[in-house]
């Protein structure tokens, strides 16, 4: 099966790349797989899931994401990436003044889908994470698992080849992590997405095949 | 309120900075009619031996556009009133020619200098008589005016802008977190930027109907009443529709260029 992230020899750094987080790791993801990454924090797990996204360049090595080189991507074509991207933050990164059925629509608003896909993906999406009765409300006046459970759902409402969730169930409760958690297994197993999550915490109950890498000392391993 | 103030913010300096291109507008138009006036009360008189015709003036200079004969008979009774025995017809026959030209325009004293210099070295001609100095003084005036009116409003203008930009910086901080999260989920510039447009375009078109309305008070209401010659006579000089079509234009011009600016500033740096 092709290899939807490869990286080889890759380091990443921040300070103008004095700063290095990760050196000369090498590995890869192959479509349609599970990929668990943990660590201690500030191993960085959440700067291989920037670089993953293109928010930062590898400083040397390569780094692939879906057949493009991270390191020498234009701007557009970058772009044009992340609209095939579903992304999950911690910190949820919902739009505040726009309605919770419009942020789970955004990649369909970007990708230019008319109002009636926009409404119908909205509604599935919704009854999915369980929040069709929360719709037309604004993130904050949802709890921080509802509001994790629209993240969720805004980054599966395009259907993308590949999740990067950076800890998706943080500080949740049990009910909103058990309802992300099964949306991820979904997504891979059903739809067949590739998706790499960062956690300091696997679930204990896990329906579906996956792969454990842990980030320690600066390196990548596979653990499992 | 606080939207209010915010897009009154945008719209004073916008306001202004119309309001002074449609007063250089208007200037324009009302120095181009004075000018037109002096030029059509401003001619060179030419005493010639032999007789010419407009298109001969015309090729020793192109500035001018048109040549009067002056009617030798007046001139001839003119000088026979002060005398006894002259018979008109000898006076008529040994005056030579005379010629009002015109100019295409109201050219400076250099200039009209040259072309006087130019007719002089002509075969034929003996005389070159240049008029018009009290029109000069006033033209003189009115080149004064519009340097001090100029630079008045390309400095209020260029303040204006300033003012037009930082309001559409805070505008860009107020949405930054949007735009950024729109850019992480692949939006292009002219989406994530999308409400920076809306607000402002919002804001330049009001400013223009604002600034529209103000000079057709002053057409319409103020002309009349004015007491001034040349705003009773042309109130058109005021207002004019294409001046709309030209505020409307620049409002929106510095909506794209300022929304544009920030927004490429404003874009994601990759480490």
């Amino acid at each position: 099966m092709a290899n939807v992230i490869t990286a080889s020899k890759l380091t990443l750094a921040y300070d103008g790349g004095r700063k290095e987080i990760i050196k000369n790791a090498s590995f890869s993801v192959r479509k349609g797989e599970f990929v668990f990454i943990t660590g201690p924090s500030g191993s960085g797990k959440s700067t291989l899931l920037k670089a993953l996204y293109g928010a930062l360049k590898p400083k040397t090595g390569t780094l692939s994401v879906g057949g493009l080189d991270m390191g020498r991507i234009s701007r557009s074509k970058l772009l044009e990436l992340r609209t095939h991207l579903g992304i999950v933050f911690q910190d949820y990164k919902l739009i505040n003044e726009w309605t919770v059925e419009k942020n789970v629509v955004l990649p369909l608003i970007i990708a230019g889908y008319g109002l009636d896909i926009q409404q119908t993906q909205a509604k599935k999406l919704l009854r999915h994470v369980k929040l069709t009765e929360q719709a037309e409300r604004f993130p904050l006046e949802l709890s921080g698992g509802e509001q994790q459970r629209v993240g969720v759902a805004r980054a599966l409402s395009k259907n993308p080849f590949l999740i990067l969730a950076d800890e998706p169930t943080g500080n949740l409760d049990e009910f909103s992590s058990n309802v992300i958690w099964d949306l991820m297994e979904n997504a891979c197993d059903q739809l067949g997405s590739t998706v790499v999550v960062v956690t300091h915490r696997i679930p204990t109950i896990f329906n579906i095949p996956y792969r454990h890498f842990i980030i320690e000392n600066r390196g990548i391993y596979e653990v499992r | 309120m606080k939207s209010v103030k915010d897009h009154l913010m945008f719209l004073l300096p916008l306001l202004a900075i119309l309001i002074s291109v449609e007063f250089v507008i208007v200037f324009n138009r009302v120095t181009q009619n004075s000018e037109e006036k002096l030029r059509q009360s401003y001619s060179i008189l030419v005493v010639s031996e032999k007789v010419m015709s407009p298109k001969d003036f015309r090729r020793i200079d192109s500035h001018i556009v048109s040549a009067t004969p002056i009617d030798k008979k007046t001139i001839a009774k003119e000088i026979a009133r002060g005398m006894q025995n002259a018979a008109d017809a000898e006076i008529l026959a040994s005056l030579p020619h005379f010629y009002n030209l015109h100019l295409d325009r109201y050219l400076s004293r250099p200039e009209v200098e040259k072309i006087r210099q130019k007719l002089l070295a002509a075969p034929g001609i003996k005389k070159v008589e240049t008029f018009g100095e009290s029109l000069r003084a006033k033209y003189n005036l009115f080149l004064f005016l519009k340097v001090i009116f100029w630079s008045f409003v390309g400095l209020m203008s260029l303040v204006s802008l300033f003012l037009v930009v930082k309001q559409m910086e805070v505008w860009q901080l107020a949405h930054r977190e949007r735009m950024q999260i729109m850019e992480i989920f692949g939006a292009p510039m002219l989406l994530r930027s999308g409400v920076l447009f809306r607000m402002g375009i919002i804001d330049a078109l009001l400013a223009t109907l604002l600034v529209v309305g103000l000079f057709m008070v002053l057409r319409y209401y103020y002309a009349p009443i004015s007491g001034i010659e040349i705003l009773i006579d042309r109130q058109e000089l005021l207002y004019e529709t294409r001046d709309g079509v030209i505020l409307a234009a620049i409002a929106l011009g510095i909506v794209v260029v300022t929304v544009f600016s920030v927004a490429i500033r404003s874009r994601e740096e990759r480490e």
